[in-house]
């Protein structure tokens, strides 16, 4: 392979090349730092840029094929991590003053799985503290900037991954979604972003905000590198330190080019009218639909009819869970300690006060409301009876179609600041929220520029809980027709990250 | 302030207790695979689930579920199918994630029951005719049920330091250990049914007798790796409202447990003849000036946000689960006792004595083995009376000893003297006795011999026999074993000398 | 019926996070926005309708063999103290527990 840039190439590419011996894992290493370092300071994806981890890992990749050892599937592939993923050898900061400095001893699962393929962890990416909003504009240390408009934000919480791998800064990124965490980021930043069926990926090691809704997944500029980087994520089986996560015994790049033909979408017309859904991403989804038809999928419409309600039942569940899981931040074993303190009950308290943001505050508040005597039974339990019904809605739905194909989010990238008024910032999910609620998988897929605004729109498709490969054969199916694979945000294309 | 008798002659005590039993015959810990400690260096045992470190989850012990599930079986639970972990929250630094991970309203084992045999001078607390059928002798039965058994974690150790010592109050910080933390923890709560300190010290003892069969604890009362708090609370006889109750802490000895409930309820007797109110309160028990004293009024029930923990799969234990952890309940103290009542002839104390041991008991039943019909008697006996006074014994030399009384070779109290020699050695108490000629001859020729100069030379006091003063055998055994310098064996004397004086 | 500043205060006193009184109003006024968010949730008729705690299908009854685990997750003494705000020898240390709630445990 001749001279390329790194931003071109696939996962699998850089694979193959590095186990052909046409450019070594330590060559693809440096463009990866290069890049980083030619595009981060515009587009502030990192947290952390871990160049010595990243030139280790990639000198033993190197070293593994010099002896003769079967290289991984993501052989010398630079990936990044949101900063809510421990990596031994990084901070951990989930972008809290709570965390800043934090070293975690040990790794989590889904990074080291990635790790064990092969992979370079070239760093440590921006969120929303704490993965709390859609924006990463809640990071407190500073904002991420959308490649394809630096004047907007990325989406969040898991802007710095989706904003790293949509400016070429790395070929695959994980993050984590909650509510949309993924999804959103993705369909801003124009690449694609797969939140799996809840246990389907180990959140051991994952830093966590709803339990029950989190769940860790890649982003790529392929369907093809997502397929890639999720095969390494569950290849090994269900982890023995994750006791919801389950075996996923599924190879997810075997039926990526399967024709859709034959195979039902189901849409959802109640969605398409939902209010504050713009006319580029309604118009993304008839194309999708025309897209999917010309490939000879039937198109059927389905109804969710509790989604609606899936917004609420969020909002009770998740801020409960933030405010059980965040009660550890006390300043004691690790974390922000208020100095000074006579007692212990005035370094706890300032100590969550001075450590946490205005946004991570603000959930425990709710959290810890609503899960107080009397009042859990008016919302707590009525909104897990609420996620049955919503639940047993897919269920019914899934039973006519293989995939639904919905909006991703509302409209495409917003400025910073234009949304500052946190319930309303809360509707960016409110085409994602469902799926968390559910546990089932999800696909953000672009669909290149809008019309009107010239940035990226996209669609999602959703799935029966399980069936994330149907996902990614849709998803595929939709990238052969409506958008240009592997788009670099033009601005950031070919900047640095040459493959000498 | 007024004793306990007479209090309890106008007042009705109701009595429940909480009892927290650490799983310590386990390896590791609740919900990580940390060894559980004994003794070690602080922050020996931990990793990052049990420090709460972000990002960490929790995953149940297998084995800690059997031992529950057990728990439940021998005290005649019925054990939930489905039942869920809950998170309880209170920030506290002892745990690490400032919640503790529990269950909710379903435990794993509900609505059990224990009786408990009430008999000897403790039986006197309970006045008659109060909800019981007392027997000749004043013993009764007195059924305990038993609400649920939970299985949770127990919480890091705090030492404060600086001010006095130990005291909370006047510590300036605290250390912790987080060693504890994590470490599997069940916690029994019973229904109000006890009445009396004598049995709530009961329950306890047979509480710990059964959880220490199962194998699952070591029960320490002292060490507190089994902890119990009592509530208690008074009310007129024939009142069927409840008063308000108080809460004990710190009862490390079942003396405590008793003596502490008992100061509690003279204490409310009297606040409460003097017209004054009880508040509920969690109260100290200071055993060395015998009195319980307040740590902390609750004006408002706690809120510990409970909810079920979205990090731990639900259990829905199969019958094929349960089975397997029934078969592996061994015989438990009640039917041991029954057993060696019925097949040892024991008397009932000896028995439950033996059975409520397991250590103990596996110990009698080991050096029963081997051994003829008419040493059981003897050796269970050997094992009541004397085995408690040398803990160093073995087997083989109880065996010995027991045998050497059955035939009459030593006395009771020789056996003493032999077992004071031995028990610090592995010396065959056999050996030992003929190598220090204290075998007692049984020989009816040689003994016979004694007996008639005996009884030829003491004519007053064989008079004094046939008249009617058999006390006076006694003497005339002392005569023998004087004559015998030791060696002749005075239950033979006893004998030869009544076959001789009765003929 | 909105909750009270001092409602919304009792709520920061025992999720431990201290609030200025410029933050409570704030706090007060957000907390109440957000209730209004969660309406729908009450709409229901939800009786009959059982929980969904845990979105995991039928998995149940994980769990682990009791086998101690002293070099893949065992922290070191130092690895352990290594993030802690204070320590003393081998423990953590915090400020005087006077005050606190929990002392009796």
């Amino acid at each position: 392979m001749c001279a390329a840039n790194l931003d071109q190439l696939s996962a699998s590419q850089i694979a193959a090349g590095v186990a052909a011996g046409d450019f070594t894992a330590v060559e693809v290493a440096r463009a990866a730092l290069d890049a980083v370092e030619q595009r981060d300071g515009e587009v502030q994806a990192f947290l952390q840029v871990s160049a010595d981890l990243a030139i280790a890992a990639a000198e033993a990749t190197d070293a593994a094929r010099a002896a003769g050892r079967p290289l991984g599937p993501l052989a010398g592939v630079p990936v990044a991590f949101k900063d809510n993923m421990n990596l031994v050898g990084t901070r951990t900061t989930c972008a809290s003053r709570m965390l800043e400095g934090y070293e975690s001893p040990y790794t989590a699962t889904c990074v080291q799985r990635l790790l064990d393929a092969g992979a370079t962890p070239v760093g440590k990416t921006n969120m929303d503290e704490f993965a709390f909003g859609s924006s990463t504009e809640s990071s407190a240390f500073h904002p991420t900037y959308n490649p394809w408009d630096t004047t907007r934000v990325p989406g969040g919480s898991s802007g710095g991954s989706a904003a790293a791998v949509a400016a070429g800064e790395v070929t695959v990124a994980l993050g984590s979604d909650t509510g949309g965490s993924i999804r959103q980021p993705a369909s801003l930043c124009g690449v694609v972003g797969m939140k799996p069926t809840y246990g389907a990926v180990s959140r051991y090691g994952v830093v966590a905000f709803g339990s029950s809704l989190d769940q860790v997944g890649p982003f790529g500029r392929r369907v093809e590198d997502v397929a890639l980087a999720m095969n390494a994520l569950v290849a090994a089986g269900r982890d023995p330190y994750d006791s919801t996560s389950q075996d996923c015994p599924v190879d997810f790049l075997e039926h990526l080019e399967d024709p859709v033909e034959g195979r039902t979408v189901g849409v959802v017309p109640q969605l398409l009218e939902a209010e504050g859904l713009s006319r580029e991403e309604r118009t993304a989804i008839q194309q999708a639909t025309v897209a999917l038809e010309a490939q000879g999928a039937r198109v059927v419409e389905v109804e969710l009819p509790n989604i609606a309600s899936a917004i609420a039942a969020y909002y009770v569940i998740a801020p409960c869970e933030a405010f059980s899981n965040l009660a550890r931040f006390d300043g004691v074993r690790y974390g922000y300690q208020e100095p000074g303190c006579s007692t212990l009950a005035e370094q706890t308290s300032l100590s969550r006060a001075h450590g946490f943001g205005e946004e991570a505050k603000r959930r425990q508040m709710l959290g810890a409301y609503l899960l107080s005597s009397g009042v859990y039974d008016k919302y707590y339990y009525p909104a897990q009876q609420v996620r049955t019904l919503i639940t047993a809605d897919y269920v019914r739905a899934y039973e006519k179609c293989d995939v639904i194909l919905l909006p991703a989010t509302p409209r495409t990238a917003f400025r910073f600041g234009e949304i500052s008024d946190p319930t309303e910032m809360y509707a960016s999910d409110m085409f994602t929220i469902s799926n968390n609620i559910a546990g089932n998988g999800g696909i953000s897929v672009p669909m290149g520029v809008g019309a009107e605004s010239g940035l990226p729109v996209s669609v999602q498709l959703q799935g029966p809980a399980f069936k994330d490969r149907s996902l990614l054969t849709f998803a595929r199916a939709i990238e052969r027709s409506c958008s240009a694979e592997g788009v670099v945000a033009p601005a950031f294309a070919g900047k640095g990250g040459e493959l000498q | 302030m007024k004793k306990l008798a007479e209090v309890l002659r106008d007042w009705e005590a109701v009595i429940g207790l909480e009892v927290h039993t650490e799983l310590t015959t386990l390896e590791t810990k609740m919900f990580c695979n940390c060894r559980l400690s004994h003794d070690d260096e602080p922050n020996t045992n931990v990793c990052p689930v049990c420090l709460g470190m972000p990002g960490a989850l929790p995953v149940p012990n297998k084995k800690a579920i059997e031992s529950i599930v057990m728990a439940g079986l021998a005290t005649n639970c019925e054990i939930q199918r489905h039942s869920m972990f809950y998170r309880k929250h209170y920030f506290y630094p002892d745990m690490a994630k400032n919640f503790q991970t529990t269950q909710g309203p379903v435990a794993f084992c509900m609505h059990g029951h224990l009786d408990l045999e009430v008999s000897g001078a403790g039986a006197a607390e309970r006045p008659d005719g109060t909800g019981v059928e007392k027997a000749g002798d004043g013993s009764y039965v007195a059924p305990v049920r038993i609400l649920r058994i939970h299985m949770e974690e127990d919480a890091a150790k705090m030492v404060h330091v600086g001010g006095e010592e130990g005291r909370i109050t006047a510590a300036t910080e605290s250390l912790i250990d987080y060693n504890r933390c994590g470490t599997p923890l069940i916690e029994l709560v019973t229904e109000p049914d006890l009445r009396t300190p004598e049995e709530a010290r009961l329950f306890m003892e047979k509480l710990r007798e059964t959880f220490l069969t199962l194998g699952i604890s070591d029960c320490s009362l002292e060490s507190g790796s089994m902890r119990c708090d009592g509530n208690v609370s008074l009310r007129r006889r024939g009142e069927t409202r409840l008063g308000t109750k108080t809460e004990m802490k710190n009862i490390n000895s079942f003396k405590s447990l008793h003596d502490a409930l008992e100061y509690e309820i003279c204490r409310q007797a009297e606040v409460l003849e003097e017209g004054g109110i009880v508040y509920q309160e969690t109260r100290h028990w200071e055993p060395s000036r015998r009195r319980t004293v307040v740590m902390r009024v609750k004006e408002t029930a706690d809120d510990y946000r409970l909810f079920p923990d979205p990090d731990l799969a639900p259990f829905d234990l199969t019958d094929e689960f349960i089975e397997h952890c029934r078969e592996r309940i061994p015989e438990l103290p009640d039917a041991k006792r029954e057993r060696y009542m019925a097949d040892y002839g024991l008397k009932k104390k000896d028995a439950a004595q033996l059975a409520g041991d397991p250590k103990v008991a596996a110990f009698f039943e080991e050096a029963l083995s081997g051994v003829g019909e008419k040493v059981v008697g003897t050796l269970a006996n050997v094992m009541v009376n004397l085995v408690p006074s040398f803990p160093g014994l073995t087997v083989e030399q109880v065996r010995g000893i027991s045998g050497l009384l059955a035939e009459d070779a030593v006395t009771f109290a020789q056996a003493r003297e032999v077992l004071e020699a031995v028990s610090q050695s592995s010396e065959d108490p056999v050996a030992y006795v003929d190598a220090h000629g204290m075998r007692q001859s049984t020989d009816e020729g040689a003994l016979g011999a004694i007996v008639d100069e005996v009884l030829g030379r003491c004519t007053d006091q064989v008079q004094q026999y046939r008249d009617g003063n058999k006390k006076v055998l006694g003497f005339l055994v002392g005569q023998c074993m004087k004559a015998a310098k030791g060696s002749g064996n005075p239950k033979a004397f006893n004998k030869m000398l009544a076959e001789r004086l009765g003929a | 019926m909105p909750l009270t500043r001092e409602e919304v205060a009792g709520i920061a006193d025992y999720a431990r996070i201290a609030l200025t009184d410029a933050e409570l109003d704030e706090m007060t006024t957000y907390m109440n926005e957000a209730v209004e968010l969660l309406e729908p949730i009450r709409q229901y008729d939800l009786e009959g309708v059982e929980p969904t705690f845990h979105p995991i299908g039928d998995l149940s009854n994980v769990m682990s063999d009791d086998v101690p685990d002293t070099s893949v997750r065992a922290l070191p003494i130092d690895v352990a103290l290594e993030n802690a705000g204070a320590s003393r020898d081998r423990s953590f240390r915090v400020p005087s527990i006077l005050g606190d709630q929990g002392g009796d445990r």
